[in-house]
């Protein structure tokens, strides 16, 4: 039909006008390809959710924002990693973000700059982290060290034997395989060990790959090294974590149950979300932190995925009373 | 002239060891630099594309099949005993020099990590020979059609990409109504105006536009029925493609032949879109594939058939498919394995992921920065380009007014060497906490990124503006022209050029740029594109920023390179486009 019409045109303006005709009736003729187009489809949750804070804890609010976004298609929710306190103090506490992640409880100061912004935050613990300190499974001599023997081994003035630390020792040189200094878990271990950020000894092989220290570890029956609990967690039989003894109060092993009842210290710290109550009254927030609340009791997620300790039942049952007290409040 | 012959007795012995010296010199320190970045940019292949998994016999299967052949017709084409002989020479004492070295660092245990001996050839040889021959061969007809035909493929493609993710953010349907209502009648009109010279005609295209245009915002909210999204495409995009092709062929073939390409373009297109979708293919993608690809080519493959001339040209394309299936049927029969790519269809489609490295992707990430980019670009060029022209031509020499410009001049050469993190802060306090304009938004972000590249904008906009002869402006006032006329018909046309090189290099650096984004709060990660102004948006710096930070290798390594990559060939393909508007009006006005 459109072939026929272009020898009727005179002049080079109507041709257009007919061509642009034939063009629009030949869309109509091939239609039934028309499209109705309605709002949201999906199961009818859908708004936006902001996040910042940690960079600890970003890799796994990310994993569970990731989860939330499968199930619930519409939310859009987007993560900021700028440091605990950077978050709380130009975001969280003025009213932007409605999460704030933190690798540490909020500060009195952080607390007074959000209330006189009338945010209320609320604490809900996602996980624990436990540093692992790891020997050879050849060392039989060593299943057991205190804090301080460690910050013997680890400080800035470090011993370079492992005899010097422990007479029963074998008089062999320690072979020493860390984080780097870039690393947070560098920064917490010199603190935990240590009781200063950075103090740590220079004496030692830094990487941030938890496979070279676990190669460097197996390599040399006097070795020694330290990492993130996840790695641990998913291939125990290749190195032997030992246990801390703190201020003599027994020796403990790194193990889901230990971390998360707090008995291994002092290498393991929780990690939480803060969230802003008002928020909570918008019910895709709340379906987060419902959520974020149900997740952090996953092994596959907290631990495998991520690496950190996931809450136990108790702890679980815990967040999950404060964020459904904190939701009925404002959503009253 | 006046010559003037001087006695040489006195001119005695002149040193040239410091010019010897300081030619040396400055060939190293360029040497270097280019080394050191060529390196680094062939380790972020490798590992963008995981082609140090390939065995050896799968990359020399596609040297021999592909890379050879290419090389081959480009030296055929180029013609040039020389180039030929050289190019020889590099690429086989290349493959043995590569082979020795490496067998021989392995010997003394010094083996290369991720770099084989066929990688180093394929990056130290094959491809700076290519480009080489390439560029030998673009000289001459035949192998100008083939690089010219190729150009066009890949533009068209790389156009295809970006319809479709202009429509992932304006929401096609909006665009629909906008073109339907507003941009076709206007356009219409202004054609018709034209035809019967009646200027009241063309002025009236401009309020036919914008009611257009504001109507068709309006009715989107009600409409809930449109034609699909292929058939969209292949009316908004088609029957201008049609227009423009049929101008083209009205003044090589006449009247006839124009209305029957116009017809036949938008038959065709329809026909083929509406049966594609019966095989199972993507309607969608098929229009636009015919619309921006095959158009230029069959345009492209009219003229060289119509000139007669290098026409062989036209057998390059094809040596490359040939290739690359040779290359394909001798892999399978060697059964070699392949290379495991980052950088594959699924990382630029898919949304990030923090847990399983197979699953990310950079896809809300790369529209974001084009979003953000498209912007910064539109309102760095207008004030950047609007300021200059105020200090340079509208500005008187004496008087307070000079002081004042004076000052502003000075202020703009300093805050051109502010660190990006400062803007980042003043982004924050103005528009995040003061304006309100909420954190981490694409207009915010925008803003930010334009302050950032304003002073360079302006500096190189206001040499640009300097360096048109002082002659062409008293020529033009002498012919009676105001000041306006002036700086838009003699000015702005001949420094729009070099405006241009200043803008696209800023351009570069704010594309790349995180501190600034970090300070506003711009996400990390967002799981999908931003849908407006005013939505929180990522970018391509940010994603990657946050991958290198976790723990796992494949992130580190795998993923976050492919990113840089991604990140390499958006800005790359932004310069092409702006390189190609800069070439046109050096063309035209020089």
């Amino acid at each position: 039909m459109t072939a026929d019409s272009t020898g009727t045109g005179t002049g080079a303006s109507s041709r257009r006008d007919v061509l642009l005709a034939g063009a629009g009736l030949a869309g109509g003729a091939l239609s039934g390809c028309l499209t109705r187009v309605d709002g949201d489809v999906g199961d009818g949750l859908s708004g936006s959710i902001a996040i910042a804070g940690s960079s600890t804890v970003f890799p796994l609010m990310s994993a569970m924002a990731e989860e939330f976004r499968r199930e619930h298609p519409d939310v859009s929710i987007d993560i900021s990693r700028t440091g605990s306190g950077g978050g709380f103090s130009n975001f969280f506490c003025v009213g932007d973000t409605d999460f704030n992640n933190a690798s540490r409880e909020i500060q009195p100061e952080e607390e007074e700059l959000c209330a006189s912004n009338r945010v209320e935050p609320v604490e809900i613990r996602v996980a624990t982290d436990a540093l692992t300190v790891i020997v050879n499974n050849e060392a039989g001599f060593v299943d057991c060290v205190t804090v301080e023997e460690l910050q013997q081994i680890w400080g800035p003035d470090a011993v370079s034997r492992w005899s010097q630390v422990r007479d029963d020792w074998p008089d062999a040189e320690i072979q020493r395989y860390g984080a780097a200094e870039t690393s947070g878990t560098f920064d917490y271990f010199s603190m935990a060990i240590n009781g200063e950020e950075g103090a740590h000894t220079s004496d030692y092989q830094a990487t941030e790959r938890d496979n070279d220290i676990v190669t460097g570890v197996t390599g040399n029956q006097y070795a020694m090294g330290y990492f993130g609990f996840s790695y641990y967690y998913s291939n125990p039989e290749q190195v032997t974590a030992l246990q801390v003894d703190h201020e003599g109060g027994g020796c403990v092993g790194p193990s889901l149950d230990a971390a998360a009842a707090g008995e291994y210290t002092p290498l393991s710290r929780p990690l939480f979300t803060y969230a802003a109550k008002d928020a909570l009254a918008r019910e895709p927030v709340a379906e987060f932190a419902r959520f974020v609340v149900e997740q952090s009791g996953r092994q596959e997620l907290v631990a495998d995925a991520i690496g950190y300790v996931p809450l136990n039942d108790e702890q679980q049952a815990e967040q999950r009373d404060t964020v459904e007290k904190a939701i009925e409040e404002v959503q009253q | 002239m006046a010559t003037e012959t001087t006695s040489r007795d006195d001119f005695g012995e002149v040193s040239q060891l410091r010019g010897l010296l300081f030619e040396y010199l400055s060939l190293g320190a360029s040497v270097v630099g280019i080394l050191a970045l060529a390196l680094l940019l062939v380790y972020v292949t490798i590992d963008a594309f995981g082609l140090w998994n390939a065995d050896d016999a799968w990359l020399l299967a596609y040297v021999a099949a592909f890379a050879f052949p290419a090389v081959g017709f480009l030296l055929y084409a180029a013609d040039d005993p020389r180039v030929t002989r050289q190019s020889g020479l590099a690429l086989v004492g290349g493959l043995v020099g590569f082979f020795a070295l490496f067998r021989g660092l392995e010997a003394l245990g010094m083996g290369v990590p991720r770099l084989s001996w066929p990688l180093a050839y394929i990056f130290g040889v094959l491809v700076p020979v290519t480009g080489y021959v390439g560029y030998a061969a673009y000289q001459r007809p035949a192998g100008a059609v083939g690089i010219g035909l190729l150009g066009r493929v890949a533009g068209g493609l790389g156009l295809a990409v970006a319809v479709t993710s202009v429509f992932v953010i304006a929401d096609v349907y909006r665009w629909f109504l906008v073109f339907t209502l507003g941009i076709a009648p206007a356009a219409a009109i202004y054609a018709a105006g034209r035809v019967r010279a009646s200027r009241p005609l063309t002025y009236l295209a401009v309020p036919v536009a914008l009611l257009g245009a504001a109507a068709g915002f309006v009715l989107r909210e009600f409409l809930v029925v449109y034609p699909r999204q292929w058939l969209i495409y292949a009316l908004t995009l088609g029957v201008p493609v049609a227009v423009a092709v049929a101008a083209l062929v009205w003044r090589r073939r006449g009247e006839r032949s124009a209305a029957a390409v116009a017809v036949g373009l938008v038959a065709v297109v329809t026909t083929l879109g509406y049966v594609s979708g019966m095989v199972g293919l993507s309607r969608a993608a098929v229009v636009l594939l015919l619309l921006t690809v095959a158009v230029p080519v069959g345009l492209q493959i009219d003229r060289v058939l119509s000139h007669g001339r290098g026409s062989v040209g036209l057998l390059f394309p094809v040596v490359l498919v040939a290739g690359a299936l040779a290359g394909t049927v001798l892999v399978d029969l060697l059964a070699a394995t392949g290379p495991s790519p980052w950088l594959d269809w699924s990382y630029v489609t898919n949304p990030p992921s923090t847990t399983i490295a197979d699953d990310a992707g950079l896809y809300p990430a790369i529209v974001g920065s084009i979003f953000i980019i498209t912007i910064v670009a539109l309102l760095s060029f207008a004030l950047g380009v609007g300021t200059a022209v105020f200090l340079e031509d509208y500005t008187p020499d004496t008087g307070p007014l000079a002081t004042v410009t004076r000052l502003i001049q000075i202020n703009i050469s300093n805050l051109a060497g502010v660190p990006s993190v400062v803007y980042g802060l003043l982004g924050l306090g103005l528009f995040v906490n003061l304006l309100g304009l909420g954190f981490g938004t694409v207009v915010v972000a925008a803003v930010t990124l334009s302050l950032l590249i304003l002073p360079i904008v302006i500096i190189s906009a206001q040499e640009a503006i300097r360096s048109v002869p002082d002659d062409m402006r008293q020529a033009s006032y002498g012919l009676g022209a105001t000041r306006w006329q002036t700086t838009k018909n003699v000015v702005l046309p001949e420094s729009l050029p070099g405006i241009l090189t200043g803008t696209i290099l800023s351009l570069g650096r704010a594309i790349g740029e995180t501190a600034p984004l970090i300070m506003i709060g711009a996400p990390t990660t967002v799981f999908a594109p931003p849908e407006g102004l005013l939505a929180r948006t990522s970018a391509m710096p940010m994603q990657i920023y946050a991958w290198a930070a976790l723990p796992q290798q494949d992130f580190r390594y795998g993923v976050v390179a492919a990113g840089v990559v991604t990140l390499l060939v958006v800005l790359i393909g932004l310069n092409a486009t702006a390189i190609l508007v800069r070439n046109r009006y050096e063309r035209s006005d020089g």
